[in-house]
C-alpha cells in the first residue's frame, strides 16, 4: 500500500516537474540540446517508474508499530525545530534544547538528558568555535552581551 | 623509474612529522567514526572538511587527513559489524553476516584480527594498484573530452544496474530521484535557473553535503530510534585475540582475490565499497563449493568483504585523481576539498600538483600500516567507544552533522533542506529503496547531462561524436557488458541447473 | 546639569566612534569556502591585520548563492546597519546585479567601500595552436565562425561568455553565430583546451601564469587597457593589436545601506591607507590579483558606471534585463 501511495506521489511530482520544465528556455543558445531536455527526460522516466511502483506486487513494506512511528516522527520534528532555531538561538542553546528530548527518546532519564543537553551544547561549541575555528552562531541573545 | 622518484618525494611529504601526526589522528578518528552507527566515511569526511580548511591546513595535509579518515572508517565499520551486528558503515554490511555469528561463538578476537589483516591487504594491494595505474590513466586523461566523460558516466550507471539485481525498479527510482535533485539550480551551459522557484538559496543547486548529511546522518538516526530497544549489547571480546594458522590458511587466497576484485570495482566511478563487498562475498561463497559455513561464522565471509571494501575505497581515488570524477560518495566530498583550495582535480593534477598527489598516495600506505598496528592490539580501546550510551551519541551526532552543514554554507535554509531530506530518506529506506543509486544519480547526473550537451555543442549536433574515439568506444562496450553480463551469467547458470536436474 | 553632562558624554562617545575601528569585524564571502570571494576576504583580513588597523582578527563567514545574490539580499534586508561587516563582491556579482539576477535590489541599495584589486580577461590557445596572434584568430573567425570553438568556465550570459562574445564581435561575427561551450569553472575549461576539445579559452590573466611556464598554452592577448606588470608583461593587450576589447574584473567590498556615516568613513579611510601599503601589494600579488586601488565616492561612481555598461552589453547581447 505504501508503495502505491509513494508511486502516486512520485507521479504527481513528475507531472509538476514536466509542467515547470516545459517553459525552460535559454535566451541565447549554442546547443543542439537545450536546458529542458534532460529534466523532461528524467521526469518522464520517473513518471513511468512510479506507474511501475503502483502496479508492482512486491511484499508490502513493514512499518514499525505506530507508537514507534510516533516517536520517530517526534524526533524528526525536534531535529527540524533544531534546524530552524540553530541560527536564531545560537548553537549552545539550540543544541541543548534539541539534545534533551532526543536523549529522552533514546532511553536517558531526565537527569542524564539534562546533562547531555547542557554538556553537548557547551563542549561542542568550545570544541568547534574556539578550538577548531569553525564559526558557529552565537544567537541574537548573546550578541548584545558580547557587544 | 620516474614513478619511484615521485613516490619517494611523496613519502617525504607524507612522512613529515606534522603529516604523520595528522595521519595518525585521522586514522584514529576514522576508526571511531566508522564504528559508530550513524556516522560513516561520507559524513565523517564532510564534517572534517570545513574544519581542516578553517584550521588553515595546507592542501596536502588536509587531503592526507581526509584520506586517513576514509580508510580508518573502512577499518572501523567492521568492529561494530562483528560485535553488535550493526554495520558501522555501508561497506561493512556484508561483514555482519559471518562476523556476528563468529563473535557469538566466542571467536570475536579472531574475527576482528583476520578482518584487520584483510583490510590491510586490501589497502596495500590497492595502493600498489594506484601507483601502477594512476599515472598511466593520468596520461590518457587529457584525451578525455566531454564525449568520453559522458560514456564514462553511462558506464558508472550501468555498473549499478548490473549489480543491483532484484529490486531494479527501486534502484531506478533511486537514480531518478537523485538525477531530479541534481537538476535544481543554475544550468551550467545556458545559465537558465531550473526548478529554483525564485529562491535565491537554490540558485546554486542543493549542495552535496546537505544531501549526504540529510540522507545518511539524519535518516540513520531515525532508523536507530526505530530499532532501538534499550541499547545494543556488544559481544565481549574474550579468549584469543589473534587468528590461528588454520584460519589464516583458509582465508589467504580469499583475501588476495577479494583485494584485487575490490580494487577494480572501486576504480569504476560510482561503484563503491558496498557493491565491492557484496560482490566478493557472493563470489567467495560460490567458490567455496560445499565445504563452508558461510552465514554461520566462516572466516572467509569476514575476510572477503573487508579486503574488498578497503581496496575499493582506495581504488575510487583513481578516477578522482585522474579524471576529477568521484569514484564514490566519499571521494565526491574530497573533490570538494580540493576545490576549496582552488585545485581542480583531473588530468592536469599530476603535472601541476605532484606534491599533493604523491603525498596522498604515500600517506595511504602509511595510514594502512598505522591502522593495522592500531587495530589489532588496541581493539579493546575502540570497543570502549561502543559503550557510549545512545542518549549522548545520538544528539551528539545530530549536532555535529548540523555543524558540518553550517560550516560550509552558514544558512538556516540548508539546515532545513538537509532535515527534510533526512525525513524523506527515512521513508525511502523503510520502503527498502537502496541509497547508493540515489547518491550516484545525484553526483553523476549533472556531469552526465552537461558533458553530453558539451559534446553535442562541440560537434554541432552530430551524435557520432559520442562514439568517435577508441576510449569512448571501449567505455560503451564495457557499459553494455556490465548491463548484459550478469544477466547472461544468471541465465546460463539457471540453464545449467535445469540440465543438471534433468 | 545632569542632562548637559549626559549630552556631553554622548557627544564624546560619538566622536570617538568616528575614529575608532568597529569592535568586531567580519567579512562575508558570498560563496562556499575556497574560490575567489574567499580569497578577497582573506586579502582584507591579512591587509587589515598586518597594517594593525584592527585589534582582533577579522572573521570570515560564508554565505553562498547566486554569485553573491544571497548575501546581497541578506545584508540589505536583515543586516543593513552592521558597521563591522563588509561583504566581498566581484565583477561577476556586478554583472548579475545588472541583469536583474539579484532580485529586487539595485546597485544603489548598498554602500560601496573599496576595491581589493583586479583581474583581466585573457584569450588563450594551446601551445601548438595555428593561431599565433589575436589577428590570426580573428581572421579564422571571420572566415568561418563554426570552425572555432570557444570554451570557458561560465554559462551563457556570464562574464566568461561575454569575453568570447566581445572577441567574436570584434572580428565582425555575430555573437549568435559563434560556437561556445560552457564548462564548470576555469580549471575544467583549461583542461579541455589542453586536451584539444575546444580551440580557444576566454579565461583570466591570473590563471595562466603557471600554464605558460609549463609551455602548455599561449596567450594571444590580454583584455586590459595597458600591459600587466610582472611575468605577463611580454604579452600584448588586445588594444595594442587593434581590437578594442577590454575586460577588467574588479574585486572589492561593500557594506549595508544603513551603516552609519562614521563607520563608512572609517572603512574608506582605512582602505585608502591599506591599499597604498607595500605590505598589502605583496599579499595581493601572491593571490594573482593586479593593482586596482579605488575607494569611497570614486568606487561608488565606478561601480555604478560598470553596472550600467553591463546592462547595456546584456541588452545588446539579447539578455534582456528583467
Amino acid at each position: 500500500m505504501s508503495e502505491r501511495i509513494f508511486g502516486i506521489f512520485l507521479l504527481l511530482v513528475s507531472a509538476a516537474g514536466i509542467y515547470i520544465g516545459w517553459d525552460l528556455k535559454a535566451p541565447i543558445s549554442y546547443e543542439p540540446v537545450g536546458p529542458r531536455a534532460f529534466p523532461l527526460l528524467v521526469f518522464t522516466l520517473l513518471g513511468i517508474c512510479s506507474l511501475g511502483l503502483m502496479l508492482s506486487k512486491r511484499p508490502a513494506t513493514e512499518w514499525a508499530p505506530s507508537p514507534v512511528l510516533m516517536r520517530v516522527g517526534g524526533m524528526f520534528l525536534v531535529v527540524l525545530a533544531y534546524a530552524l532555531l540553530f541560527d536564531k538561538l545560537g548553537f549552545v542553546i539550540s543544541t541543548a534544547l534539541m539534545s534533551v528530548p532526543l536523549a529522552r527518546l533514546f532511553g536517558g532519564n531526565w537527569k542524564q538528558s539534562l546533562i547531555a543537553g547542557a554538556g553537548l551544547g557547551v563542549v561542542l561549541f568550545l570544541l568547534f568555535d574556539k578550538l577548531l575555528d569553525v564559526v558557529l552562531p552565537t544567537g541574537f541573545w548573546l550578541k548584545p552581551l558580547l557587544g | 623509474m620516474e614513478i619511484i622518484s615521485h613516490l619517494l618525494d611523496g613519502f617525504a611529504v607524507a612522512g613529515s612529522p606534522t603529516n604523520l601526526m595528522i595521519c595518525l589522528i585521522g586514522a584514529f578518528l576514522g576508526t571511531v567514526i566508522g564504528m559508530l552507527p550513524g556516522l560513516g566515511p561520507i559524513n565523517g569526511v564532510a564534517i572534517l572538511l570545513p574544519i581542516a580548511y578553517a584550521m588553515k591546513l595546507p592542501p596536502e595535509s588536509a587531503l592526507i587527513l581526509l584520506a586517513a579518515v576514509y580508510s580508518g572508517c573502512e577499518f572501523g565499520g567492521r568492529i561494530s559489524a562483528i560485535l553488535i551486528n550493526v554495520p558501522g558503515d555501508a561497506g561493512a554490511v556484508m561483514t555482519t553476516l559471518d562476523g556476528y555469528p563468529m563473535a557469538r561463538k566466542g571467536l570475536a578476537g579472531p574475527a576482528l584480527s583476520i578482518s584487520a589483516v584483510a583490510s590491510f591487504s586490501g589497502a596495500i594491494i590497492a595502493t600498489l594498484g594506484i601507483v601502477a595505474l594512476a599515472p598511466i590513466l593520468a596520461n590518457w586523461a587529457l584525451a578525455f573530452g566531454p564525449a568520453e566523460y559522458f560514456a564514462l558516466m553511462v558506464l558508472a550507471l550501468s555498473c549499478l544496474g548490473g549489480l543491483v539485481g532484484d529490486s531494479l525498479l527501486k534502484a531506478m527510482v533511486g537514480v531518478l530521484i537523485g538525477l531530479m535533485i541534481s537538476c535544481v539550480g543554475i544550468d551550467a551551459n545556458s545559465g537558465v535557473y531550473r526548478y529554483t522557484f525564485d529562491l535565491l538559496h537554490l540558485s546554486d543547486g542543493i549542495p552535496f553535503i546537505v544531501v549526504v548529511i540529510g540522507l545518511f546522518a539524519v535518516s540513520e538516526l531515525m532508523l536507530m530510534l526505530q530499532s532501538h530497544h534499550g541499547g545494543a549489547q556488544a559481544v565481549e571480546v574474550t579468549g584469543r585475540t589473534m587468528f590461528n594458522m588454520k584460519e589464516f590458511m583458509l582465508a589467504r587466497w580469499t583475501i588476495l582475490r577479494s583485494s584485487v576484485v575490490g580494487f577494480f570495482v572501486g576504480v569504476l566511478p560510482g561503484a563503491g565499497a558496498s557493491i565491492a563487498s557484496a560482490m566478493t562475498y557472493s563470489m567467495e561463497r560460490r567458490m567455496a563449493g560445499k565445504d563452508h559455513c558461510f552465514g554461520d561464522g566462516d572466516v572467509r565471509g569476514v575476510a572477503a568483504p573487508e579486503a574488498a571494501n578497503n581496496a575499493s575505497a582506495y581504488g575510487s581515488l583513481i578516477p578522482m585523481l585522474t579524471l576529477g570524477v568521484p569514484g564514490s560518495g566519499t571521494t565526491a566530498v574530497m573533490i570538494g576539498a580540493l576545490t576549496l583550495y582552488n585545485i581542480t582535480p583531473g588530468p592536469t593534477l599530476f603535472q601541476d600538483q605532484p606534491v599533493i598527489v604523491w603525498g596522498l598516495i604515500a600517506s595511504l600506505a602509511i595510514s594502512s600500516v598505522l591502522l593495522v598496528l592500531m587495530n589489532i592490539p588496541l581493539v579493546k580501546v575502540f570497543v570502549k567507544f561502543l559503550q557510549i550510551p545512545n542518549w549522548v551519541l545520538v544528539p551528539g551526532v545530530a549536532a555535529v552533522s548540523m555543524v558540518g552543514v553550517y560550516a560550509v554554507h552558514g544558512t538556516t535554509f540548508d539546515l532545513i533542506v538537509g532535515t527534510l531530506l533526512g525525513g524523506f530518506g527515512y521513508l525511502l529506506r523503510v520502503m527498502n529503496f537502496p541509497m547508493a543509486p540515489f547518491i550516484l544519480g545525484f553526483v553523476l547526473g549533472d556531469m552526465m547531462e552537461q558533458n553530453l550537451r558539451r559534446a553535442l555543442s562541440i560537434s554541432n549536433g552530430e551524435v557520432s561524436i559520442l562514439f568517435s574515439s577508441p576510449i569512448s568506444i571501449g567505455l560503451w562496450v564495457a557499459a553494455i557488458a556490465m548491463l548484459v553480463g550478469p544477466r547472461l551469467a544468471k541465465a546460463f547458470e539457471a540453464r545449467r541447473n535445469r540440465l543438471a536436474q534433468a | 546639569m545632569i542632562k548637559k553632562t549626559l549630552f556631553a558624554l554622548a557627544a564624546t562617545v560619538a566622536v570617538s566612534a568616528a575614529q575608532a575601528a568597529p569592535e568586531k569585524t567580519e567579512c562575508i564571502a558570498p560563496a562556499k569556502p575556497g574560490g575567489g570571494f574567499d580569497l578577497t576576504c582573506k586579502l582584507a583580513q591579512g591587509g587589515l591585520q598586518n597594517g594593525k588597523f584592527i585589534d582582533s582578527p577579522m572573521r570570515i563567514t560564508y554565505m553562498p548563492g547566486g554569485i553573491g545574490a544571497v548575501a546581497y539580499n541578506t545584508v540589505i534586508a536583515q543586516r543593513p546597519d552592521e558597521g563591522g561587516t563588509i561583504v566581498a563582491f566581484s565583477g561577476g556579482s556586478l554583472l548579475n546585479l545588472a541583469i536583474g539576477k539579484f532580485g529586487r535590489y539595485t546597485v544603489n541599495d548598498v554602500k560601496w567601500v573599496g576595491s581589493a584589486g583586479a583581474d583581466y580577461g585573457a584569450i588563450i590557445v594551446r601551445a601548438d595552436s595555428p593561431y599565433k596572434s589575436l589577428k590570426d584568430l580573428m581572421t579564422a573567425l571571420k572566415a568561418d565562425p563554426t570552425k572555432v570553438v570557444f570554451g570557458a568556465g561560465g554559462s551563457v550570459g556570464s562574464q566568461d561568455w561575454m569575453k568570447s562574445a566581445l572577441v567574436a564581435k570584434a572580428a565582425g561575427v555575430d555573437y549568435k553565430g559563434m560556437r561556445y561551450v560552457a564548462f564548470e569553472g576555469g580549471g575544467e575549461a583549461m583542461t579541455a583546451l589542453q586536451g584539444g576539445h575546444v580551440q580557444v579559452y576566454s579565461g583570466d590573466a591570473s590563471e595562466v601564469a603557471a600554464q605558460i611556464k609549463g609551455g602548455r598554452v599561449r596567450v594571444l592577448g590580454i583584455l586590459s587597457d595597458v600591459r600587466l606588470p610582472g611575468e605577463l608583461h611580454d604579452i600584448p593587450t588586445a588594444k595594442e593589436q587593434g581590437y578594442d576589447v577590454e575586460w577588467p574584473i574588479i574585486r572589492g567590498y561593500y557594506v549595508g545601506p544603513k551603516v552609519s556615516d562614521a563607520d563608512y568613513k572609517w572603512w574608506v579611510g582605512t582602505f585608502d591607507k591599506m591599499l597604498a601599503s607595500p605590505d598589502y601589494a605583496k599579499l595581493r600579488d601572491a593571490q594573482g590579483l593586479f593593482p586596482f586601488n579605488m575607494t569611497g565616492a570614486k568606487l561608488d561612481a565606478y561601480v555604478k558606471q560598470r553596472v550600467k555598461d553591463y546592462a547595456d552589453l546584456a541588452r545588446e547581447f539579447g539578455m534582456a534585463a528583467q
